[in-house]
């Protein structure tokens, strides 16, 4: 064995780029954040332009916030603590920096194609697909950059941070990848290839798991580095941390149908959403405990520490908003505040509390250490701190009030619960619209707290010099016996344990008769095993994992395993069920080709970011909007427009609910029709003309997909277009308003009477035996 | 560094050997409450996948569907049992039903039929010219579903099923029933 | 079986979590001093006003009354209807924004003096824990002893007790959402007929129970985010119980040379509700309780050296130097909290006794007919008195030919009732002169107060109306003034603002 001392310089280069970056790009999404929610205040503050109407605004703020500022933040924590966690510079100069500026180009593109419109019409994956495939090629250039590094480590075992870096790394691509598969028809325009439910579920296994494995296991890793670094004390319990890694990285996957409760979802899915949400808690908590438990020792330092007083804050608001999660996951309170302002509040806990606070106490803590200066003015810290609780005390507040204050205006009946209290949507929008003039206040406050911290970064950089790490390490061969190969990663008891738990469990969940009872009895023997097991040969347990932790590749492709169970067991199933016999009775109507022409300025318009499309099965929903949504009326949707708020009403069956002028009207200038509404004008459609010559491209996209668009020839179609379009212009015209069938209003207007339309097919029968 | 007895007694180590980069981690045994709180969660989980999916307990849409017969059945006790032409002439000559419509005329029908019934914006309703059908159950069809094009809205949604019949018996009280067949 | 020793509190770990992750349940001993009696009277105050807020009727109500059911909100008389629930963000942030203030001033004081969890776990439930089964030795010695009868029916006693206070806690919560008599009617019917509000009280006092009787001190350091964030707020000139180490260090008994002020009783250890030790400085778990400071002055009195070694200070303090209660933090705090009282005072002033709203009849926004264009509101007014109002409704300032039916005259309302009715305009075709702004005026007949609302009159270009009397028309021209009228409009919608 041959031990030569080596010093290492570490890259610290390509994280001050991603620390300035992200100071840069956390500006410009909280005031974004800022802007839109003024917009709710004040209409006027859309200024009848496309690129600055709510719409378009409000994806460009989460994509900013999510990828742009928690993105940057999470790379810069990941390649500064990683380096020192295994001793190891970044294993390529050129992969960082194509890394760096690769994202900051996507980036900008997004900024640039988000407010022109081009949307996917998907809740945080809203970005066209030229950019999609620049998001996956870059995610793949920080994964081999980051696994190049682990294999190039001289530290030889794992640290907990470096677990949910890895997981972070191979979920987020997982889900990244699934969820954005599309069929362009353009540059510019595509559609995703699942429909429906289906598009639903993947939607939100992939929206609920952007908010696990981008906004909370990356920084729980960045936690677990900065945090004991910072108090200066050892984490609490490394127990915890195994525990707490595991049943995270496995529960989280499963939740994401608590997204989409009371809709038409099939109920087993439903039902899984729920208890696994609940389940979820526990893991939750535990990393708050390790955090706040690891922090316990410095609690007298909290006075004096900006740096700390960041994280405790930031690990209480996790706390907080990882309790409020599974309580907003069950049934009976997911109808209340689903669609409404509580739901808001909640993420902002997560984003502004946790996102947000970790942000601030970790670039607190690297500036000095990256330019070796001081900070420059510890006061302005702690103002920052300051201004930043109180503005989240506000927007939450706000949020709170405004979510109950709506959903029991909105469930509220009279007359024995036949007739609804507030049969008009406005009625309760009116009611909370204060509430949206606190929660700018809220939110402008934590963004003047941010630009604090910008200056006091630039003022900290003026003249200073930047250093770079280095570190002597001794560089030693690697002992055989470390090595873990395929049989021992797999045949051990703790895998073998797991996998036959989740195999038996499945079995019970989906089995038929007989395969039920032994899923069941196979799960508790499994169990009873285990815990039999466990309890005598603790020590073995322990050893193998050990010897894990020395492996970097295992340890991922086991992690990998446990995300990729929850999206395959739900996934799957949805996807392999026959479309055609899956609708509940009710099949949708496809869109004729104007009516498409329309739903994709509907999407563009980002109009599913106020109304949902989808009525759910419970009383005052039906009662409100008409019978509830079956699986087949949204068949045809790629992407679904179930949609996740409703600023305005839900539209699943607007169709023919009002005249053609109402609507003309309603889009010109929605108060006219409206008194109190708060929704944009959009003048613009009124003179752009709709895009007939994108249409063959788009409905052969369609065609692809499965939706039932017969060829059309020669000029058929711009005949079927022009036919549909000169009837709703007539119609308009006998009403006083006079407008040219080519113009985007006219598609629009087609494409809001059609929705609800389906037709009534027979229940299937019992296939005979 | 640990004054705790316990530990040792447990033949463990408080905390773990490696330290990386500086941070070392205690060993410390899970508190057990969280344990349960994990345990509790996985049990409900499993209780709650049996009752809802193996011992059928209602689905959404079952409970939505008894839910609405209910409301069904409550707007359907309050008109009346079953509504048909000769029970809304009936009510029509019953007072306790006429008072009850025509208060909720005058506040709510007379802009626009006028307090005297004689119309104005919508049509004269004591004459014998009916629009869209002069039957009983036309008209509460009429008031609880609107003729959006001339400006009627839907009054069943705003008023509900009692005083919709109500407004019907007390527009019926202006006529005569038809001589019984 | 002897369960471990207490461990001695240190920095390192959580006393009350044992090293095999079992709880540490302790037994406090008893406090006296002033700290303690001024705490217990400030509690048995707070008890007494939340019980008695649902039994003094102000005005006709409950003294605090939120009614969710008929959606109306009695505050001391005072009635806000659901329209009004915008002005709970203040009483949310008001509370929030007093404890920012109040801990840059005076620390975690909430929670030592004011928190219902402390109020209610020492000065109900640990008082009656004390009753039953003795001081701290006596319960520790009854932790040890086998389940005999007589232990059976004193720890059996006080968990029945305590679900028993439980229950009363959680029904009297509900108290105050659902009015008494209702409360007691639902007592006495089956659980069945009110499934939502039972399943409530259960889990409530389910919760209760749990907390109080186990739980404990672990809901203040692990659960409750409101400490944190007051542990987070405090700086050096913020006033906390700590331990003048200058004074008391080196310990030792009395009479050892060269010993400080503390003589190691270990009294303050004894009687933390925590288990912490306040000598190792501020820690998460301390709860402000000021138990520790009475211990402590007990003894000081005993070995005849004068009080406070362990006292309510600021760090500055400790070290010897003053504790400054203007500081910019403190300054602004008050400037903020007063600009917030003023606001919370305005937007309390102009919530008017009733409510207006105005949406539109479902259907098209306007109907021309042969005589006039037609515009057709629904206009909901609630009367939030007690007492049934007249309303008038009016149209300030429209157009002399506009003709309005529906709620003509006036408009009775019973006391706290909710209407809604048509208001139905119309502008004859020959006056019509395209769309302009309606003002909806609500006042009671005794004109104590109005209550204004601009609608929107909308028609057809006035260009539409020429056209069906003069068939023919230059579709250019017809543009053009379209575009004009949109101006127009634009313009006079700058206006009027919608609130």
């Amino acid at each position: 064995m041959s031990d030569r001392k080596i010093t290492i310089e570490y890259n610290d280069h390509v994280v001050r780029q991603f620390l300035l970056a992200c100071i840069l790009w956390g500006a410009v999404g909280m005031l974004v954040g800022v802007v839109v929610a003024s917009q709710l205040n004040f209409w006027r503050l859309n200024f009848d332009l496309p690129w600055l109407t709510f719409g378009r605004l409000r994806p460009l703020h989460t994509n900013a916030v999510i990828f742009a500022f928690v993105g940057n933040m999470m790379f810069a924590g990941v390649y500064y603590s990683t380096q020192r966690l295994v001793k190891a510079r970044l294993a390529s100069n050129f992969l960082s920096q194509l890394h760096f500026w690769g994202w900051q180009l996507i980036i900008v593109a997004a900024a640039i194609t988000l407010p022109l419109g081009f949307s996917r019409g998907k809740e945080y994956a809203e970005l066209i697909w030229p950019i999609n495939i620049a998001v996956a090629l870059i995610w793949v250039v920080f994964a081999v950059n980051f696994f190049w590094t682990l294999a190039r480590r001289q530290e030889r075992a794992l640290y907990v941070a470096i677990w949910f870096y890895i997981g972070t790394i191979i979920t987020v691509a997982m889900l990244y990848i699934v969820n954005h598969l599309s069929i362009p028809t353009s540059l510019l325009h595509s559609y995703p290839v699942f429909g429906g439910v289906q598009d639903a579920l993947v939607q939100w296994w992939y929206g609920h798991n952007a908010v696990a494995f981008f906004l909370t296991t990356p920084i729980l890793g960045i936690m677990y580095y900065f945090v004991p670094k910072a108090a200066e004390r050892p984490v609490y319990s490394y127990r915890l941390s195994v525990i707490h890694f595991w049943s995270l990285v496995f529960v989280y996957i499963w939740a994401g149908p608590h997204h989409l409760l009371n809709t038409a979802l099939p109920g087993w899915l439903q039902a899984l959403g729920m208890t696994f949400s609940l389940m979820l808690w526990a893991p939750s908590w535990g990393g708050m405990l390790n955090g706040l438990l690891t922090l316990r020792g410095a609690w007298h330092k909290l006075r004096t520490d900006p740096v700390l007083k960041f994280f405790a804050a930031a690990v209480t608001f996790y706390g907080m908003a990882t309790f409020e999660g599974p309580l907003l996951s069950i049934k009976s309170v997911n109808a209340l505040a689903h669609y409404t302002d509580w739901i808001v509040g909640h993420v902002h806990a997560g984003a502004l509390g946790w996102n947000g606070f970790m942000a601030a106490g970790m670039i607190y803590w690297l500036l000095p250490r990256l330019w070796n200066k001081p900070l420059y003015s510890t006061a302005l810290a702690n103002l920052h701190f300051w201004l930043g609780t109180f503005g989240i005390l506000l927007y939450v507040a706000a949020m709170w009030t405004s979510g109950i204050t709506q959903g029991l205006m909105l469930n509220a009946t009279t007359e024995n619960g036949t007739l609804l209290a507030y049969p008009n949507f406005l009625d309760t929008l009116n009611a909370i619209r204060p509430m949206m003039l606190f929660r700018v206040l809220g939110g402008g406050l934590y963004l003047i707290g941010w630009l604090l911290l910008a200056y006091n970064a630039y003022r900290t950089l003026l003249g200073a010099k930047a250093v770079n790490g280095t570190i002597e390490v001794f560089v030693a061969d690697k002992p055989a016996e470390e090595r873990l190969g395929l049989g021992a990663m797999v045949l051990n008891p703790p895998v073998i344990f797991s996998v036959f738990g989740t195999v038996f469990a499945c079995a019970w969940m989906f089995g038929g008769d007989f395969l039920k009872l032994a899923g069941l009895f196979g799960t508790a023997l499994v169990i009873l095993l285990a815990w039999v097991h466990f309890r005598t040969r603790i020590s073995r347990w322990a050893a193998w994992y050990d010897r894990l932790l020395l492996n970097a590749l295992p340890f991922t492709i086991l992690t990998f395993l446990a995300v990729a169970a929850g999206g395959l067991i739900q996934i799957i199933p949805t996807t392999l069920v026959n479309r055609a016999s899956n609708v509940e009775g009710r099949r949708q109507l496809p869109y004729t080709p104007l009516e498409l022409a329309g739903r994709d300025i509907y999407i563009s318009e980002g109009c599913f970011n106020c109304h949902s499309q989808m009525i759910r099965t419970i009383v005052p929903d039906v009662l409100r909007y008409g019978d509830y949504s079956r699986l087949g009326e949204s068949i045809y949707d790629h992407p679904f427009q179930w949609g996740s708020k409703r600023t305005g009403p839900d539209l699943a069956r607007v169709g023919g609910k009002y005249p053609n002028l109402w609507h003309y009207r309603h889009m010109k200038d929605p108060r006219d029709v409206s008194p109190g509404s708060n929704m944009p004008n959009y003048p613009w459609l009124f003179t752009q003309d709709t895009d007939v010559a994108a249409l063959p491209a788009k409905l052969a996209a369609q065609r692809t997909l499965g939706v039932p668009y017969p060829e059309y020839k020669g000029d058929e179609l711009t005949a079927l277009v022009n036919a549909q379009a000169n009837a709703i212009a007539a119609d308009l015209k006998a009403a006083g308003a006079s407008v040219e069938p080519g113009r985007e209003i006219v598609a629009l207007i087609a494409y809001l009477q059609k929705l609800g339309k389906h037709e009534v097919i027979a229940p299937r029968l019992p296939v005979a035996p | 560094m640990n004054p705790n007895k316990p530990h040792q007694e447990l033949g463990e180590d408080p905390i773990r050997h490696h330290v990386f980069d500086g941070i070392a981690e205690y060993d410390r045994r899970l508190p057990n409450w969280w344990l349960v709180t994990l345990y509790a969660g996985i049990v409900f989980a499993i209780v709650y996948w049996m009752a809802t999916e193996h011992f059928g307990r209602s689905s959404n849409e079952s409970r939505l569907d008894a839910e609405m017969q209910r409301i069904e059945a409550e707007k359907l006790a309050s008109s009346a049992s079953a509504i048909d032409d000769a029970t809304l002439w009936k009510m029509s000559r019953n007072p306790v039903f006429v008072e009850a419509g025509r208060a909720t005329f005058q506040s709510t029908c007379a802009s626009c039929h006028h307090a005297a019934l004689t119309g104005g914006i919508g049509p004269n309703l004591v004459d014998t010219t009916w629009i869209h059908g002069g039957s009983p159950i036309n008209l509460l069809k009429v008031v609880n579903e609107g003729v959006a094009a001339k400006g009627m809205p839907a009054w069943g949604p705003v008023l509900g099923g009692k005083k919709v019949s109500e407004v019907v018996a007390f527009v019926l009280s202006h006529h005569t029933p038809p001589a019984a067949p | 079986m002897q369960p471990p020793a207490a461990p001695r509190p240190n920095r390192d770990f959580v006393t009350t979590i044992r090293e095999d992750g079992s709880r540490l349940f302790l037994h406090p001993a008893d406090a006296r001093g002033r700290w303690t009696t001024a705490r217990r009277w400030s509690a048995w105050v707070l008890i007494v006003v939340y019980l008695l807020l649902p039994w003094i009727p102000v005005g006709g109500h409950p003294a605090v009354f939120l009614d969710i059911a008929e959606r109306r909100f009695h505050l001391f008389g005072f009635t806000l209807a659901f329209q009004d629930t915008w002005l709970m963000f203040f009483g949310i942030t008001g509370l929030g924004f007093s404890l920012f203030f109040i801990t840059s001033l005076l620390g975690r004081v909430w929670c030592g003096w004011a928190c219902p969890q402390t109020v209610f776990l020492e000065h109900v439930y640990r008082r009656l824990e004390r009753w039953l089964e003795g001081d701290a030795q006596a319960r520790r010695k009854l932790d040890t002893q086998p389940w005999t009868p007589a232990k059976f029916i004193r720890r059996g006693g006080k968990q029945v007790l305590f679900f028993i206070i439980s229950a009363m806690i959680a029904h009297l919560f509900l108290s105050y959402y659902v009015s008494l008599p209702q409360l007691w009617s639902m007592m006495h019917a089956n659980p069945g007929e009110h499934w939502a509000s039972f399943v409530f009280v259960f889990v409530f006092t389910s919760i209760l129970y749990f907390n109080f009787a186990w739980f404990r001190e672990q809901l203040c350091i692990v659960i409750c985010p409101y400490g944190r964030l007051q542990s987070v707020l405090v700086d050096d000139h913020t006033l906390n119980i700590g331990y003048d180490a200058q004074r008391g260090e080196p310990r030792g008994k009395v009479g050892t040379p060269d010993a400080g002020a503390c003589v190691d009783c270990n009294r303050c250890v004894q009687v933390c509700p925590t288990g912490i030790d306040i000598r190792q400085g501020l820690q998460i778990e301390c709860i402000a309780c000021a138990a520790c400071v009475d211990a402590c002055d007990e003894v000081m009195t005993k070995v005849k050296r004068p009080r406070g070694l362990i006292r309510y200070d600021s760090v500055a303090g400790f070290v010897g130097g003053r504790t400054r209660w203007l500081r910019p933090r403190t300054v602004f705090y008050t400037l903020l909290l007063a600009v917030g009282t003023a606001v919370g005072t305005w937007a309390l002033s102009t919530v008017r006794p009733a409510n207006l709203a105005i949406t539109r009849l479902q259907g098209s926004p306007y109907f021309v007919t042969d005589e006039a264009v037609r515009n057709q509101f629904l206009v909901r007014i609630v009367n939030k008195r007690d007492v049934p109002v007249r309303f008038v409704i009016t149209l300030p300032g429209a157009p002399a030919e506009l003709v309005r039916t529906g709620m003509d005259g006036t408009v009775e309302l019973a006391p706290l009732a909710e209407e809604v009715r048509p208001l139905i305009v119309q502008m004859p075709r020959k006056t019509y002169a395209g769309e302009f702004t309606l003002n909806v005026r609500l006042a009671d007949a005794a004109g104590t107060f109005t209550l204004e609302k601009p609608v929107r009159f909308v028609g057809p270009d006035k260009g539409f109306m020429d056209e069906e009397t003069h068939e023919k028309r230059d579709d250019s021209k017809k543009e053009k003034h379209e575009e004009r009228d949109h101006q127009h409009d634009l313009k006079e919608r700058e206006k009027h603002q919608y609130p």
